[in-house]
C-alpha cells in the first residue's frame, strides 16, 4: 500500500475488462482479497463445526434430556466411579438438563421485546416527527452514544443502583399492592432476577432498535406521511395508516436483530439475573438464568469435572445458543433483504 | 439526508396523545440513559488521579496503566487484523465478486455480527487457549476482538467503496489506470472517511468488550509484553467486572475509575466517528 | 491510510518497548483461582514484589475450578483453590495440594430485629432450610435451638452460590457430615444440585451473597470469612453453629484454631483433607485450608525455582503468614506441623 505509482498517462494499454483480468497484479489482488472475504465464512463454519465436534460426547451422553430436563448437576466430583451412557462417561449423578436456561433465555428475550419494542418505536417516531428540528441532532447523538456503552458498565449500574432499588422499593410495593395480578404476587426476592434483567436488556437494545427503525422511517415514510397529511389525515392517521405499515418489514427485522442481541448478551445479565439453577421463575422478580450467563458462571465448576463432560455440556449450550441466534439472524436478514428488494432499494 | 420535518401540529385527540406519549418515551429513555452516564461519571471521576496512568494495578488497588496499555494494545492489534481482513473482504465484494457472491458475503458478515460474544469467547478458549496451547495471550484476545469488529468494518468499507462515484472511476480507467491502481489511487482516498468511520466504530466495540476477553486475553497485573502467546494481558473492562466484587473500598474506586475511563474513551471515538460522517456528507454535497 | 498504519505501527512499537523493558527483568508466574484467596494473594504479591523485583506474579480471581484446571494445563503456575482436588482428578492428573492458610465460613442472616443476636443453628436445621422442609423462621426445629428468642413467622429465603465455589463445597460438606439425608441427597461439591425451593435465590460470588442477603429480609446465606467486614457493614447477623460435640460456637480466632489443631495431626502427607465438622468442644465446624494447586513437574526450571521461593515465603512465619496479611482477610496462619508438610511438598517442585 505504501508505494503506488500512478501512471495515469499510460493510455496505450487496452482497457477492456477481459484484458485487465489477465494482468498479474490484478490476479494477486483478487486472490488476496478473496481469501480475506472467505474469513467471515470460515469463522462461522469453523466455530459451528468445532463447537459441535467438541460437544459431541455431551450430545450423545445427554440425548434428549438436554432439552427436556431442568436439572443441571455436574455430578459428584468427590464420589467414586463414573456413570456411562451411550459410550460416554460423566461423574456419578450427573444430569445436564438445559431447559431452565433455554426457557430463561427465551423468556428474558421475549419480555425485553415486550418492553423495548413499543418504547423504541415511540422514541424513533419522536426523533423523526416531534422533536424540534434544532434539538434533533443532539437527541440522535445521545441515543447513538448510549448504544456504545459497554455491557459491563450497564451491569455495574444494574448491580449498584437498579437491583437494590427493585429489591428494596419496587418489588415489595408491587407484590403487596398488585399481588393479585398473575406473576406479580409472591416472593419479592432480592432484586436480582427477571425484572432487573429485562430492564437492563431493554436499555441495551433500545438505542440499537431506535437507530435502525429511525433510519427505516427516514428512508421510507417522508413522502408517505406528507402525502397522507395533504389528503387531510390527522397526524395520528398518517402515522398509523401510512407510515407504520410501510416500515413494517424493516421494523420486524430490527426487532428480530435486537431479540438476537438480547438472547446473547452476557455480562450485564450475569451481573443482575440472580442466577437461578434448577428452578423456574414464579413471578417477574424471581431469579432467572440465561444460556450466555450460565456459560460464564458454570465454566468455573465445569472445570473441576475430571471426566470433562460438564465442559462439553457447556459447549453444547454454546451450540444451542449459536443455532438459536443464527436462525433469528438469518430470518431477520432475509426479511430485510426481501423488503429492500420489494421496495426497489439496492440490496 | 431526509428533508427536515418541522413540528406538525397535532389535529385530533388521538394525535395529541400519541405525540405527547412518544415525546414522553423519548425523554424517559434519554433520562435513564443519562442517569447511568451521570452515575458512572459521579463515582468514577473523583477516582481518576494522575497515578492511575503511571502505575499498574497492584494488589487490590494501584493504578490502571497495565489495563489501559493492554486495552489499547489489544484494540490496535485487533484493528490491524480487521483492517487487513475487513478491507480485503470489502474490496473483493465490491470489485471482483459476482453478484451471488456479493449477496452471500454480505449476508454472512451480517450474520457474524449477530453471533453472541460468549459463543466466540468459549470457542476461542477451547480452540486457541487450550487445544492450540497458546495460553491466555495477546493474539487470542486480539483475534476475539477482530471477530467482533469485522462486520462493522466490512459494512462501512463496503458502503464507502460502493459510493465512489462511477464517473471518477470510469475516467481513471479511460485514462488507462489498471483496476488495482484504481483501487489504491481512486477508491481508497475517496472512501477513506467512510473506512475510518468504520474503524472508529470498531474501536468503540473493541474497547467495551468483556465476555470474549475473559477466557482469551486472561488478565495481568503487569504491562503487556509483546509476546504473542503465553502472556496474559490486562484490560479495562476486566477491572470493572472483577474489582467491584472485591471486599475493599479501594478496589471499588478502581472499578468506577475504569468504567468512567471506558465511557470517556468510547464516547470520544464515537464522537470522532460522527464527525467523519459529517465531513463525508458535507463533502458529498 | 498510510498515516494511520504508520501511527498504529508506532503505537505497537512503543507499547512493545514499554512491555519488554519490564519483561526482560526476570520470570513471570501466573496465579489464578479462588476469589477467597485472591485478596490475600494481592496483599502478598504486592509486598513480596518489593524485595523480589526479578519475578512478576500476576494474580487472577477466577474461581477454584479454573485455578485447578489451569494449573493442570500449565496455563497457570499456581491454581488457588478452596477445595482439595478429588481422587478422580488426582488419578488423571496428579498435582500438589499445598495449604496456604486457614479460612472459615459464617452463616449470615437478615432478620429485622434479630441481627444483633447470634442465633443457634445446626447442620440438620440448615439442611432442612436448604431443602425446603423448614419454611418459616419460627419453625419448631429452629425454636428448639433458640429458647427465649422470639422468632418471626416469616418465610425463609435461602441464598446459595450460583457459580462453582469452594464455599459451596465446605457448606455442603457441613450439611453432609452432620445430616445423613443430605449426604444421600444433594451431597457435597463445589457445585451441587440444589433442591428446588420456591424462593431460593442464587447469587454470584461472595459479594453477590452479601448484597442479596442485605437486600432480602428473612434470608439466610453462607459467606466466606474474608467478607466479615462487608457482612458487618451490611448489618447482617451471624450464627453460632452446632459442632460435632453438640456445642454452639461462633467463628473467631480461637474456635477456628481449635478446629484446625484438632484435625492438624490427621492431615495426610498429600494434605488433602476436609477440616469441616472437626471434633473438639471448642471447634468451629466450617473451616478449610486454602490450597495452592501446583504441578510438581514444571516445564521451565527458572519458573520452578521462583515458584518454590514464593511458596516458601508464603507459608513462612516471617513471610506470608504474618498477621498483617492474614488479619486483613480474617484468615488464620497454618499450624507449625502443616507448615512442615507444606514445605516437604514444595520441595517436590522441579
Amino acid at each position: 500500500m505504501a508505494s503506488m505509482d500512478i501512471r495515469v498517462g499510460d493510455t496505450a494499454r487496452a482497457v477492456s475488462p477481459a484484458a485487465l483480468q489477465r494482468s498479474g497484479s490484478q490476479t494477486i489482488l483478487a486472490v488476496l482479497t478473496g481469501l480475506a472475504a472467505l474469513a467471515s465464512f470460515a469463522i462461522i463454519f469453523l466455530m459451528l463445526f468445532f463447537l459441535i465436534a467438541y460437544a459431541y460426547p455431551a450430545i450423545r451422553f445427554n440425548g434428549i434430556e438436554f432439552f427436556t430436563s431442568g436439572i443441571w448437576n455436574i455430578g459428584n466430583q468427590y464420589g467414586s466411579g463414573t456413570m456411562t451412557r451411550n459410550g460416554f462417561s460423566a461423574q456419578p449423578g450427573a444430569s445436564f438438563g438445559a431447559l431452565v436456561f433455554i426457557f430463561g433465555t427465551l423468556l428474558t428475550g421475549a419480555l425485553t421485546m415486550v418492553v423495548a419494542v413499543p418504547l423504541s418505536l415511540m422514541v424513533a417516531l419522536s426523533l423523526v416527527y416531534t422533536v424540534p428540528k434544532r434539538l434533533r441532532p443532539i437527541a440522535n447523538a445521545l441515543v447513538e452514544l448510549m448504544a456504545g456503552v459497554p455491557s459491563v458498565v450497564y451491569g455495574l449500574w444494574g448491580m449498584v443502583v437498579l437491583v437494590p432499588w427493585i429489591g428494596e422499593k419496587l418489588a415489595p410495593w408491587v407484590t403487596a399492592h398488585l399481588g393479585f395480578v398473575p406473576f406479580l404476587g409472591g416472593s419479592a426476592g432480592s432484586g436480582n432476577g427477571l425484572a432487573a434483567s429485562v430492564f437492563i436488556l431493554s436499555l441495551m437494545v433500545i438505542p440499537i432498535m431506535v437507530a435502525t427503525t429511525r433510519d427505516v422511517m427516514l428512508a421510507q415514510s417522508n413522502s408517505l406521511f406528507e402525502a397522507s397529511m395533504a389528503l387531510g389525515s390527522t397526524s395520528w392517521q398518517a402515522m398509523t395508516r401510512a407510515v407504520l405499515p410501510s416500515v413494517r418489514s424493516g421494523v420486524v427485522a430490527s426487532v428480530l436483530l435486537a431479540f438476537g442481541r438480547a438472547l446473547g448478551e452476557t455480562m450485564a445479565v450475569l451481573m443482575v439475573c440472580g442466577a437461578a439453577i434448577n428452578s423456574y421463575p414464579e413471578n417477574i422478580f424471581s431469579p432467572v438464568n440465561t444460556i450466555a450467563a450460565v456459560i460464564v458462571s458454570q465454566l468455573e465448576s465445569a472445570l473441576t469435572d475430571a471426566s470433562g463432560m460438564a465442559q462439553r455440556s457447556l459447549a453444547e449450550l454454546a451450540c444451542a445458543l449459536f443455532v438459536i441466534t443464527l436462525i433469528i439472524n438469518v430470518v431477520a436478514r432475509g426479511i430485510m433483504r426481501g423488503a429492500d428488494r420489494r421496495e426497489g432499494r439496492a440490496a | 439526508m431526509a428533508i427536515a420535518r418541522t413540528g406538525v401540529a397535532p389535529k385530533s385527540w388521538a394525535s395529541r396523545t400519541w405525540w405527547t406519549f412518544s415525546t414522553a418515551c423519548l425523554i424517559a429513555v434519554i433520562g435513564v440513559l443519562f442517569s447511568i452516564f451521570a452515575f458512572v461519571m459521579a463515582r468514577g471521576f473523583p477516582a481518576i488521579k494522575l497515578s492511575l496512568f503511571t502505575t499498574s494495578t497492584h494488589g487490590t488497588a494501584g493504578g490502571l496503566l497495565n489495563a489501559i496499555a493492554g486495552t489499547f494494545l489489544l484494540v490496535v492489534i485487533g484493528l490491524a487484523i480487521v483492517t487487513l481482513v475487513g478491507l480485503g473482504t470489502a474490496i473483493w465484494t465490491v470489485e471482483f465478486a459476482p453478484l451471488w457472491a456479493k449477496r452471500v458475503i454480505r449476508f454472512m458478515v451480517d450474520v457474524l455480527a449477530g453471533v453472541p460474544s460468549i459463543v466466540v469467547g468459549y470457542f476461542l478458549y477451547v480452540a486457541l487457549v487450550e487445544e492450540a496451547g497458546w495460553g491466555f495471550s495477546l493474539v487470542a484476545g486480539a483475534i476475539a476482538l477482530a471477530i467482533f469488529m469485522l462486520p462493522y468494518v466490512v459494512r462501512a468499507a463496503d458502503v464507502a467503496f460502493s459510493n465512489v462515484p462511477r464517473t471518477v472511476r470510469e475516467g481513471a480507467v479511460a485514462l488507462g489506470a489498471r483496476p488495482a491502481m484504481v483501487i489504491f489511487s481512486i477508491d481508497f482516498p475517496w472512501a477513506l472517511p467512510g473506512i475510518l468511520t468504520g474503524l472508529l466504530v470498531a474501536t468503540g466495540i473493541g474497547l467495551g468488550e468483556t465476555a470474549p476477553l475473559i477466557y482469551t486475553a486472561g488478565w495481568s497485573n503487569y504491562l503487556p509484553t509483546l509476546a504473542p502467546t503465553h502472556s496474559p494481558v490486562g484490560y479495562l473492562t476486566y477491572v470493572v467486572w472483577t474489582y467491584i466484587s472485591q471486599p475493599f473500598e479501594a478496589s471499588h474506586q478502581l472499578a468506577y475509575a475504569a468504567a468512567a475511563l471506558l465511557m470517556i474513551f468510547i464516547f470520544a471515538t464515537n464522537l470522532l466517528a460522527r464527525s467523519f460522517v459529517e465531513y463525508r456528507t458535507n463533502r458529498s454535497r | 491510510m498510510r498515516k494511520t498504519l504508520a501511527l498504529a505501527f508506532a503505537a505497537l512499537l512503543a507499547a512493545g518497548a514499554l512491555g519488554s523493558g519490564k519483561a526482560m527483568a526476570g520470570t513471570s508466574l501466573l496465579e489464578t483461582g479462588s476469589t477467597l484467596v485472591y485478596p490475600l494473594m494481592n496483599l502478598w504479591v504486592a509486598d513480596y514484589q518489593k524485595d523480589h523485583k526479578d519475578v512478576q506474579i500476576t494474580t487472577q480471581g477466577t474461581g477454584s475450578g479454573t485455578g485447578i484446571s489451569q494449573a493442570i494445563s500449565g496455563v497457570a503456575q499456581i491454581g488457588a483453590s478452596d477445595a482439595y482436588m478429588a481422587d478422580s482428578q488426582m488419578k488423571s492428573s496428579p498435582m500438589l495440594n499445598i495449604p496456604l492458610a486457614i479460612s472459615a465460613q459464617q452463616i449470615n442472616y437478615n432478620i429485622p430485629g434479630l441481627n444483633n443476636k447470634h442465633l443457634h443453628l445446626s447442620g440438620p436445621v440448615l439442611a432442612g432450610i436448604y431443602s425446603g422442609q423448614i419454611k418459616y423462621w419460627d419453625d419448631k426445629q429452629i425454636a428448639e435451638l433458640n429458647h427465649g428468642i422470639k422468632l418471626p413467622h416469616h418465610e425463609i429465603v435461602p441464598i446459595h452460590r450460583a457459580d462453582g465455589s469452594g464455599d459451596t463445597f465446605i457448606f455442603s460438606q457441613y450439611l453432609s457430615f452432620s445430616t445423613p439425608s443430605w449426604k444421600n441427597g444433594p451431597g457435597y461439591g463445589t457445585t451441587i444440585s440444589w433442591p428446588s425451593v420456591g424462593n431460593a435465590v442464587g447469587a454470584n460470588g461472595n459479594p453477590g451473597m452479601v448484597q442479596t442477603c442485605r437486600n432480602t429480609r428473612y434470608s439466610i446465606a453462607y459467606i466466606g470469612v474474608s467478607f466479615l467486614d462487608e457482612t458487618n457493614k451490611a448489618g447482617l447477623g451471624y450464627a453460632a453453629l452446632k459442632n460435632r460435640s453438640g456445642r454452639f460456637v461462633l467463628p473467631n480466632a480461637s474456635t477456628i484454631h481449635a478446629a484446625a489443631s484438632a484435625l492438624g495431626s490427621k492431615t495426610p502427607r498429600d494434605e488433602r483433607i476436609s477440616l469441616v465438622f472437626a471434633p473438639g468442644a471448642e471447634s468451629y465446624p466450617i473451616i478449610n485450608y486454602e490450597y495452592a494447586i501446583v504441578n510438581p513437574h514444571q516445564q521451565d526450571a527458572g519458573k520452578a525455582a521462583d515458584l518454590k521461593k514464593f511458596l516458601m515465603w508464603a507459608i513462612a512465619k516471617d513471610g506470608g503468614q504474618q498477621a498483617r496479611f492474614l488479619n486483613a482477610v480474617h484468615f488464620l496462619p497454618l499450624p507449625e506441623k502443616i507448615v512442615q508438610l507444606s514445605k516437604e511438598q514444595i520441595e517436590k517442585i522441579k
